[in-house]
């Protein structure tokens, strides 16, 4: 490679020296393709994850429908929709702090993750407080179902239908936790200045997953919380 | 120069960099539908469309997730690879649902024509108020019955009401392990 080097345009960054490029890569164009199709590739088995959980949804609303629209009417629409909204923005904020590096803004980048990970907080607090009233009315998976003690009669099987929904609503909040954790480790590395318009894909892969979170809500909260 | 390989291609400027940025607009335009959507979702929610409800609710849901994954995870402009991986996972997903629900739904007029049919039912436990899962099939209800009552009854109700039996003998197997179980 040295001996063509001289014969490189002028122009041309010298990736070389990026300390930010692993030895295993030529380019930084490479190294960043390669850390975005590995996400891709993960991201793709949180969605096969995840559909097994809504197969049981679909499966359990399929032989009990008239429970399923039973038990929802106790989850609340107004929690789901608050939730619903501060995730679409924190997903707004993140693309926009995707944009910002991409400009080569790290200071934006580290405003934009802060906003998003305020809207991961809001959410998982508006969680608390749901999950907090489904403790107390009992509305708990299988075994731990006690809603019928305290005068909350559901006809059919109302343990497995709150059993899919702390299951498919819980796996999403570690998600939503997790998700908060990356942010604040980005946020730190933005601080050192290790991020620029020519190294962002650890940016933008945490985009990439804190957008999967969001997918995944958008077909939940319909599911679990609206549908008649 | 040394070649540098994408994705099994050979690059032609490898070091350029070839992201696409989207315009403040998009995201802003981007950002608006998903909360008109939304707005949407909700207010049908509360109008009683009957079964066209789940339907509609996916639709919308879909055209969020679609504006998502195009604009806000760059899938519109990114390498047509990745779009791949995405759709290749989505069809799998398909056929992960379509085939489970088509056995499931078809399963019964099958099991009712050979006489094979062994659907859990619930049934509440008189006493002990958990539903126990009970064989439709008279007989094999009158016998799981009965040898629940000589059992003096109230098994938890969860891991046996939504079970699927195959065939009569796993019926009696069943009904054998509950007994023995207690």
């Amino acid at each position: 490679m040295s001996n063509d080097h001289a014969h490189a345009p002028a122009h041309v960054d010298d990736d070389e020296h990026n300390p930010h490029l692993a030895h295993h890569f030529d380019t930084m164009g490479q190294q960043t393709a390669s850390a975005k199709l590995g996400m891709w590739l993960f991201l793709a088995t949180e969605i096969l994850m995840f559909s097994g959980l809504f197969l049981a949804y679909f499966i359990l609303r399929m032989f009990y429908p008239e429970m399923v629209l039973e038990a929802h009417e106790h989850l609340s629409k107004w929690a789901g929709g608050i939730n619903t909204v501060v995730l679409l923005s924190s997903s707004y904020t993140m693309a926009l702090g995707v944009r910002s590096i991409q400009l080569g803004d790290a200071k934006k980048l580290r405003l934009m993750l802060v906003l998003t990970m305020l809207c991961g907080c809001i959410f998982m607090v508006v969680k608390y407080f749901e999950y907090s009233a489904k403790f107390e009315h009992g509305m708990l998976p299988g075994k731990f179902y006690s809603a019928h003690l305290h005068g909350y009669e559901i006809e059919g099987l109302p343990h497995i239908f709150f059993g899919v929904y702390f299951l498919m609503t819980g796996l999403h909040g570690v998600h939503v936790v997790i998700g908060l954790a990356i942010m604040l480790w980005m946020f730190i590395r933005a601080g050192r200045g290790e991020f620029s318009a020519k190294n962002y894909v650890a940016i933008e892969n945490t985009g990439l997953y804190w957008h999967l979170v969001d997918l995944v809500w958008i077909f939940l909260f319909p599911l679990l919380y609206l549908v008649k | 120069m040394a070649k540098v390989f994408l994705n099994g291609q050979p690059v032609e400027h490898p070091h350029e960099v070839h992201e696409h940025i989207s315009p403040m607009s998009t995201y802003n335009g981007v950002i608006g539908a998903l909360f008109v959507l939304t707005g949407l979702t909700f207010a049908v929610s509360f109008a009683d469309l009957g079964p066209a409800s789940l339907t509609v609710a996916m639709v919308v849901a879909f055209v969020k997730a679609t504006l998502v994954v195009a604009y806000f995870m760059h899938l519109k402009y990114d390498d047509k690879f990745h779009l791949f991986v995405f759709l290749g996972t989505i069809i799998f997903v398909g056929i992960f649902f379509g085939f489970t629900m088509f056995d499931l739904k078809s399963r019964d007029a099958l099991n009712d024509e050979q006489e094979t049919f062994v659907r859990w039912k619930e049934q509440t436990n008189e006493g002990k108020g958990l539903p126990v899962g009970v064989d439709n099939v008279p007989e094999r209800r009158a016998k799981i019955l009965a040898e629940i009552e000589a059992h003096g009854g109230g098994h938890g109700g969860g891991e046996h009401s939504a079970g699927h039996g195959g065939g009569e003998h796993k019926a009696e197997a069943k009904a054998e392990h509950k007994a023995a179980a207690h």
